[in-house]
């Protein structure tokens, strides 16, 4: 074929047209390439963030476990969850095994998801240290420090041994996660458990301040500065600095709110139907939360049908009478199967994998801080600071919401009822007694006894039905509950056992 | 070529062992050589002339023309035409891949009409890749070409079942065969544990993008998506010229990125030059209804003494009236109760009337298929034109097709439209345009998805009327028409059923229009360089409205509160939580349900290339491509459910507010709009070179970038390659003179291609979502952390190397193809347990990897050839297995039973396991079980991932596949017998096993062995029919060993199976009696059976078809069909 110069020139202008427009395309498609495969969210909003914090708090339940070890629960003899796995783990945590289960209600479990927590906590601290405008997500940034604070916190007062100040800086604890994972699999250690006292400390007293209760819509469900600071008073009272939980108790309900703050057992529960109780144990408008999280957890169907539960022996021990008191509990003693009693309080929410599906999954609702828990905190703390009047009077305001045709004439406690009934003549030690005696019974089915056990180094013995008796004595290394065995690949050393 | 003779005498040993290799006999060979003309050199002129196609008559561009003499060479232009310089009396030679080469001797003569035939044993044609159409002599890859023509079934209008059995290598399984549904289908099995398996359909150069992804286990689930499934459900078969099946790394090359699981190329008809040529063609089947005969199911007398048995265990009693199912039994206590109204009694209690009233039902021997099916008359009208001139040339097609029904609740109408126009403007510009649509309107069953429940570990799907498994599940004691011969109602759901009133009353249409516009042109600078584009827009919109109309036996479950029993356990009435202890109410106390779903595409897909072809000296032939690709697919699914519809009244919604209130409280979505946006973006470049037309290379590079993985952009971009060689041995000196080789070659391909894996997380994924608490007041839109940002995600890729073998003796009576192959797939998206402490407990990472392996021949030929009477076969085979060699997920025990299988470390891709099934209890009849912690027990836990107790049964997917095709033809008669055939897999049967049934359920012939007294245990397997106060016991104890037995070892079939497919018989009018008799130039009648005998199936399997799985919903088995096909050109 025969080619004249302006065939030649075109041909190659053409060719170099060609050439500019694939480089063009090809640097375009940067941009052309950015754009999300799907509808997802993307944080780049106080709201945004805001909303992403709803995630920050542990969506599981450590009730099961840390209940069933603890010295409220025995052997009915029989009982039937109604799945295999369930009846596993109610019986792993009498027996003091660590549980194979990994779902629901299982150590494990509960782990994920505080971690799960933590990771929302600091994909949004990641978007607001490079927002432009840092200044207007102030109160997203208290939210998640403290939330970060507690997910960790709770980890290591299960995870970790107990906080010793004597060991603590020894003591091997859990990681402390500061920013999001961005690797497959990253590596991790586990630092002291003073060193997580310390970041709990230190993210606590930072985010505490810039919190903000008008931000959230539902503020049961967020650390509000009054839920701040009850886990600002419970983080303290752990650490023994009680100056610092009367700060924080009296800042979290102020004295004087108590009286109409503490849930109505003797008022208005005692004459609901016992089957309106458990709808309204967990509900936003109950006084007594302080803040409120929605948990995957089975446990209402544990502690309501489980072998290893409450036992006619315990209720009539922990439930009937009041220590001191001179009256009996207005708790009201339930059942939904015949011999399995309990207190109704946690109740299920079951959300079905479709409109009319038989299966799908049990929500609990759970109270982690109430105005009872500070109460006690504030009194315990009172105790130690020598202040036992304001704790005595504490406690009385407490049991005034609590006794039975509850008459101040007859059950006031004082120091020296107090004294004779636990036979002591050191109104601290009495009252260090009477506390710990009526938090036992007020968070029975809530699992947080099991704290007072690991703070006051107490025994739990289990008994069997064919009467073998476990014993879990202070310094048992099953007192730690087990690190799940995939963290091995992030270089995090299970607990010895 | 001049030396032949002289070359067979050095060389004799080598033919020797060339015969011994191939034939092991004595063959005379004779040297045909023949000297050509001498020819003076002096004088020189122009030869012209044009080259056609012989068969059609269209004009053949890029003919090779070389004056055989001068060894000057030229190729014909785009409209068939040359001009070289030439001597009178030099001999030309023409040639062209796939046609048979031919030499004219020019007397100086004007201009030459040539016409190239078809060439028949050679190593003909082209392979179409959708990028390039290579010379198939020079192609290193492993490919398949297929003409249209050669495998279709009349009567069957998804052309992606025509391919079963064709190609070796590739399996199809018909797990459905619904309108709509798309087979299982395999390119040498599966490169992926948990993506995509399924192969990647090109139109036209075009890659048809799915409008919604169905998941490799979706497939086979029977949910009204699966009707969108089949990506080429809108193509009338008689548009399609070809299919090309391109298997290996060097031949899907220049899919890069997708490419993994094979490409199949499908090219439409063009247009041609010539006279207008009208061709009709018209089908006509009968898709024949399924009968007992076939199939295990007890018959009515049978099924009402189990009945008894049932009664005297306690299942049957008057209690009966308070359960959400009866039968017969229900009918018969309700009948013994009084009227409410007039106090009588309809039925008297005496045991003389009971035994009437019961007589009538064993008798009844009711025949659902019979009621339910029919043989339906499907039509398939297409009628296309082609035309044209040089310059431009237009096909124009289009089609009906109309399905009245197999089943009465199903019928299908599709319509298509393509009209292609090529216009040729001059010797460099050509243009061409394309507009295909189709529009398809459908109805099915009204079916809801099934649900997995692991708890008891079953599918579960509530309202199912799909009609085949209502057939095969119903007793037959049931009747659908009393006495008077009224529909008879039993009860469902706590309401009234009749399988009649409810297909008539509940179902979904389906409507899908679907869109395209492809624009291609070309534009040659030089004889060498080639610059083209193709443009291509689609847009596919479906709606699917599920109809549920008040008279459903679905609305009326929502309305069934006739007393407190029903009250308490009727699922569809509502309890207000507000009010724990209030009985629950009726929130639909009007109306149906209308439920919409919606799925749309948008895609655009354009493409620029560059290709410059040249022929250097005598010898090198190179040739290479560049390019550049730009795509994009907009996909948007919707769905509502619309409450209180009032289909009888108006159409007025009556909507309970509580109704809104129950789904808003169960966190359900009541509508769902979800967006997928796929971007991508390529360049490529290909380079083939030839020496001496023996010896081929052939090298690819690809580089891909989409936005599927996340936003990020380090896992955007992926390079791919592949190189691969051939060589033409029947060109070299040494087997030049052996006559009865027509061709053989070697080839070689390695390469990697890749494809996209289920995950989306190189940035990290958020989602917002509802909170879960109890008080809707309470609840709040969170956003979740769905996936953490993983740094490290790529693509699914795959190395796979091939290595081949063609070969063709005497003339087109043998040839064939033998491939080997390796692949290794790694990097493959795997589900793993993390430490938990990113926030992320299970992660999917490019974490497992997966090595396959395979060989497959090709064995065809028309051995016998007479003028009068020819045969022709062809026998694919096609093995291959694969081994999961990493993997970190943890699999559950309900993950690896299941009918589809599961994925296991050191096991094939979707293995089948099995509970392992320890014999029956002496003293109760039940099954034991090996269960999870390795102890015999009647309960396994389903949910458990210990699965070291399982028993491997084999593979899901076929090992072995192929077909076996025999054409012989007499004069214009031809009958063609094509058999497929599969092997190496494993089955699970259907469940028929409960751990209580009711006096609707049918039952398998299984039951009459079953146990029933101690001692039983030794001669049978089948489990005693539970007593009513030891069943629900089990259950409370969380044991299902009925469902256990379903998914145990004796629930397990051979899937191997040989299937005549379709026998057809064709007739070909001779033209003189056409041309006497008709105005047509051509006329065909064909006549064909189709699915007619399963030769050879596991006897295990009673009637259940091993391809199919009966998941209900929407799932239909493959059909016995007649079809008569009319085929006139006028």
């Amino acid at each position: 074929m025969k080619m004249n110069t302006g065939d030649m020139i075109k041909r190659f202008s053409l060719r170099i047209n060609s050439g500019i427009i694939i480089f063009v395309l090809f640097t375009s498609c940067g941009k052309y390439l950015s754009k999300d495969p799907d509808n997802r969210a993307a944080v780049n909003t106080p709201e945004k963030v805001e909303q992403l914090l709803g995630t920050a708090y542990p969506q599981a339940n450590y009730i099961a476990f840390t209940e069933g070890s603890t010295d409220n629960v025995g052997d009915l003899g029989a009982g039937d969850v109604g799945a295999a796995d369930l009846n596993t783990v109610n019986a792993d945590v009498f027996f003091f095994r660590d549980t194979k289960s990994i779902n629901e209600d299982t150590p494990e479990f509960y782990w994920f998801a505080c971690y799960h927590a933590i990771a929302a906590t600091n994909e949004a601290l990641e978007t607001i240290s490079k927002a432009d405008n840092p200044d207007s997500y102030k109160a997203q940034k208290g939210e998640a420090l403290v939330a970060r604070a507690y997910a960790h916190f709770m980890l290591v007062n299960l995870f970790s041994k107990f906080y010793d100040p004597a060991t603590a800086s020894s003591d091997p604890g859990i990681p402390y996660v500061t920013e999001p994972e961005k690797n497959f699999v990253k590596q991790y250690t586990r630092g002291t458990v003073a060193g997580v006292y310390d970041q709990v400390e230190k993210d606590l007293l930072e985010g505490l301040p810039l919190l903000d209760d008008n931000l959230y819509k539902v503020p049961k469900y967020h650390f509000t500065k009054a839920a701040a600071n009850a886990f600002a008073a419970r983080f303290y009272l752990y650490k023994k600095d009680y100056d610092k939980v009367i700060q924080y108790a009296t800042a979290a309900v102020p004295v004087s709110n108590f009286k109409s703050t503490l849930r109505p057992w003797n008022t208005t529960y005692s004459v609901l139907g016992v089957n309106d109780i458990p709808p309204l144990y967990a509900k936003a408008t109950e006084t007594a939360n302080l803040l409120l999280t929605e948990t995957r957890s089975y446990w209402f169907r544990i502690y309501a049908l489980g072998r290893y539960n409450l036992t006619p022996q315990k209720m009539s021990d922990l439930l009937r009478d009041a220590p001191v008191a001179d009256g009996s509990w207005a708790f009201p003693i339930v059942f939904y199967v015949e011999g399995h009693n309990l207190v109704p309080k946690i109740y299920e929410y079951f959300v079905r994998v479709s409109v009319n599906a038989d299966i799908g999954d049990g929500y609990n609702m759970v109270p982690l801080f109430t105005v009872e828990e500070v109460l006690f905190n504030l009194a315990e703390a009172y105790t130690y600071k020598g202040q036992t009047n304001e704790a005595i009077a504490l406690l009385n305001t407490y049991l005034s919401t609590r006794i039975t045709q509850y008459d101040a004439s007859l059950n006031t406690i004082t120091a020296s009822k107090i004294n004779s009934y636990y036979g002591t003549s050191n109104i601290q030690e009495g009252l260090i007694n009477v506390i710990l005696d009526y938090r036992r019974s007020e968070f029975m089915h809530e699992g947080l006894r099991w704290f007072d056990i690991l703070r006051y180094k107490l025994t739990v013995t289990h008994e069997t039905a064919d009467h073998q008796t476990l014993t879990l004595a202070d310094g048992d290394l099953r007192r730690v509950f087990q690190i799940p065995p995939t963290a091995k690949q992030s270089g995090i050393e299970q607990n010895p056992r | 070529m001049r030396f032949r003779g002289k070359n067979y005498h050095l060389q004799p040993k080598k033919y020797k062992r060339v015969l011994f290799l191939f034939l092991a006999c004595a063959i005379v060979l004779i040297n045909k050589a023949k000297a050509l003309p001498f020819q003076d050199a002096n004088s020189s002129d122009r030869v012209t002339g044009k080259v056609t196609d012989l068969e059609d008559g269209s004009p053949l561009a890029g003919v090779s023309v070389v004056n055989v003499r001068s060894k000057k060479g030229t190729v014909t232009n785009v409209t068939g035409n040359f001009s070289l310089q030439a001597n009178a009396g030099d001999s030309i030679r023409f040639s062209f891949a796939g046609k048979q080469p031919k030499t004219v001797y020019w007397d100086g003569q004007g201009a030459l009409v040539i016409q190239l035939a078809r060439s028949e044993g050679t190593l003909g044609e082209v392979v179409i890749t959708g990028f390039q159409n290579i010379d198939r002599k020079k192609f290193a890859g492993a490919a398949v070409s297929l003409k249209t023509d050669e495998i279709k079934l009349s009567g069957v209008p998804d052309v992606s079942r025509m391919l079963e059995g064709r190609v070796a290598g590739v399996s199809i399984q018909n797990v459905s065969s619904t309108f709509g549904s798309a087979p299982k289908i395999r390119i040498r099995g599966a490169t992926s544990i948990n993506g995509d398996n399924k192969p990647l359909w090109v139109i036209d150069g075009v890659v048809l993008e799915d409008i919604v992804n169905i998941s490799n286990d979706q497939l086979s689930s029977g949910d009204p998506t699966t009707l969108l499934g089949s990506a080429v459900a809108g193509i009338n078969s008689n548009d399609i010229e070809s299919f090309d099946i391109l298997k290996d790394a060097a031949a899907t090359a220049l899919y890069g990125a997708r490419a993994m699981n094979g490409v199949v190329v499908i090219t439409t008809k063009k247009g041609k030059s010539g006279k207008p040529v009208v061709t009709y063609t018209g089908n006509f089947s009968s898709q024949l209804k399924p009968s007992y005969l076939d199939y295990n199911i007890l018959n009515s007398a049978q099924q009402m003494s189990i009945l008894g048995e049932l009664e005297r265990k306690g299942f049957v009693n008057s209690d009966i009236l308070s359960r959400a199912n009866y039968g017969p039994f229900g009918q018969m206590y309700d009948a013994l109760n009084a009227d409410p109204n007039s106090g009588n009694f309809s039925l008297q209690n005496t045991p003389e009337a009971k035994k009437a009233f019961l007589l009538r039902y064993a008798n009844a021997n009711t025949d659902w298929f019979d009621l339910l099916f029919r043989n339906s008359l499907t039509q398939e009208h297409s009628i296309s034109i082609s035309a044209g001139t040089d310059k431009s040339q237009s096909f124009f097609s289009t089609s009906f097709y109309n399905d009245n029904g197999w089943t009465i609740a199903d019928r299908v109408k599709r319509y298509t439209l393509n009209f292609r126009n090529n216009y040729t403007f001059n010797d460099k510009l050509s243009v061409g345009f394309l507009t295909t649509g189709s529009v398809r309107q459908q109805r099915a069953p009204g079916t809801l998805n099934r649900i997995s429940n692991p708890v008891s570990g079953q599918f579960d799907r509530d309202f199912d009327i799909n009609p085949f498994s209502y057939a095969l599940n119903t007793s037959r004691a049931l009747t659908a028409y009393d006495e008077n011969g009224n529909l008879e109602y039993f009860r469902r759901n706590f309401a009234p059923f009749n399988i009649l009133t409810e297909l008539k009353n509940n179902f979904i249409d389906l409507t899908i229009v679907d869109l395209k516009l492809q624009g291609e042109l070309t534009y040659r600078f030089t004889k060498h360089l080639k610059y083209e584009f193709i443009g291509a827009l689609r847009y596919v919109k479906s709606s699917r409205e599920h109809q549920i109309t008040e008279n459903s036996n679905m609305a009326n479950a929502y309305r069934a509160n006739g007393n407190s029993t029903i009250n308490q356990n009727n699922k569809f009435l509502y309890k207000d939580p507000d009010h724990p202890d209030d009985p629950a109410v009726v929130v639909l106390p009007y109306g149906g349900f209308y439920n919409r779903a919606e799925d749309q595409l948008i895609n655009f897909d354009v493409r620029n290339g560059l290709s410059y072809t040249n022929t250097l000296g005598d010898k090198h032939d190179i040739s290479i491509l560049a390019g550049q690709q730009i795509k994009y697919a907009d996909r948007q699914s919707f769905n509502n459910t619309g409450y209180g519809y009032q289909y009888d009244n108006g159409g007025t919604p009556f909507v309970d507010y509580r109704i809104l209130k129950q789904t808003i409280e169960a966190n359900f979505p009541y509508y769902q709009m979800t967006k997928f946006y796929d971007r991508f973006a390529a360049f490529y470049l290909n380079a083939q070179y030839t020496f001496d037309k023996k010896y081929n290379l052939f090298g690819t590079v690809r580089y891909d970038g989409s936005n599927s993985l996340g936003s990020s952009p380090r896992a955007r971009w992926l390079p791919t390659w592949s190189f691969g060689g051939a060589w033409n041995m029947e060109r070299e000196k040494f087997l030049e003179n052996v006559a009865f080789l027509d061709y053989l070659k070697l080839r070689g391909s390695y390469g990697i291609t890749a494809s996209l894996g289920p995950a989306t997380n190189s940035a990290v994924v958020l989602r917002s979502a509802t909170t879960n608490r109890t008080y809707p007041d309470e609840r709040e839109s969170v956003i979740q952390l769905i996936n953490l940002e993983n740094d490290d995600l790529t693509w699914e890729k795959n190395y796979q190397g091939n290595v081949g073998i063609d070969i063709g003796l005497f003339k087109g009576r043998v040839n064939a193809s033998i491939d080997g192959y390796l692949r290794r797939s790694f990097d493959l998206i795997s589900r793993i347990k993390t430490s938990g402490i990113g926030g992320e407990p299970y992660k999917v990472a490019n974490y497992a990897d997966l090595k396959s392996s395979g060989f497959e021949f090709l064995l065809g030929g028309e051995p016998y050839r007479q003028k009068n009477f020819s045969w022709k076969t062809t026998l694919t085979f096609g093995y291959n297995q694969t081994e999961i060699t990493n993997a970190a997920n943890v699999p559950l025990i309900f993950d690896l039973v299941k009918a589809e299988g599961g994925n296991k470390l050191g096991y094939p891709v979707n293995g089948l396991f099995s509970i392992k099934f320890q014999g029956l209890e002496h003293n109760s009849g039940e099954p034991l079980f090996t269960n999870e912690k390795g102890e015999v027990s009647k309960a396994v836990n389903m949910q458990d991932d210990n699965v070291d107790n399982l028993v491997y049964e084999g593979p899901v997917d076929p090992t072995i596949t192929g077909g076996f095709s025999n054409t012989f033809t007499y004069k214009n008669l031809s009958l063609n017998v094509f058999v497929t055939y599969q092997a190496g897999n494993k089955i699970r049967m259907y469940p028929a096993f409960r751990s209580a049934y009711v006096d609707l359920d049918a039952m398998p012939k299984e039951f009459l062995d079953r146990w029933e007294m101690p001692g039983d245990e030794t001669k049978t397997n089948v489990p005693v029919i539970d007593d009513n106060l030891y069943a629900p016991r089990l259950v409370g104890a969380g044991a299902y060993p009925y469902n256990n037995y379903n998914y145990s070892n004796v629930r397990v079939a051979d899937g191997s199976f040989v299937r005549l497919k379709t026998v057809s018989l064709a007739y070909q009018l001779g033209n003189s009696a056409l041309q006497k008799l008709f105005v047509f130039k051509t006329a065909s009648v064909t006549a064909a059976i189709t699915n007619f005998w399963l030769i050879y199936a596991d006897k295990k399997l009673k009637g259940q078809d091993p391809e199919f799985f009966n998941s209900g919903g929407v799932a239909q088995p493959i059909q016995k069909q007649i079809t008569l096909s009319i085929k006139l050109g006028l």
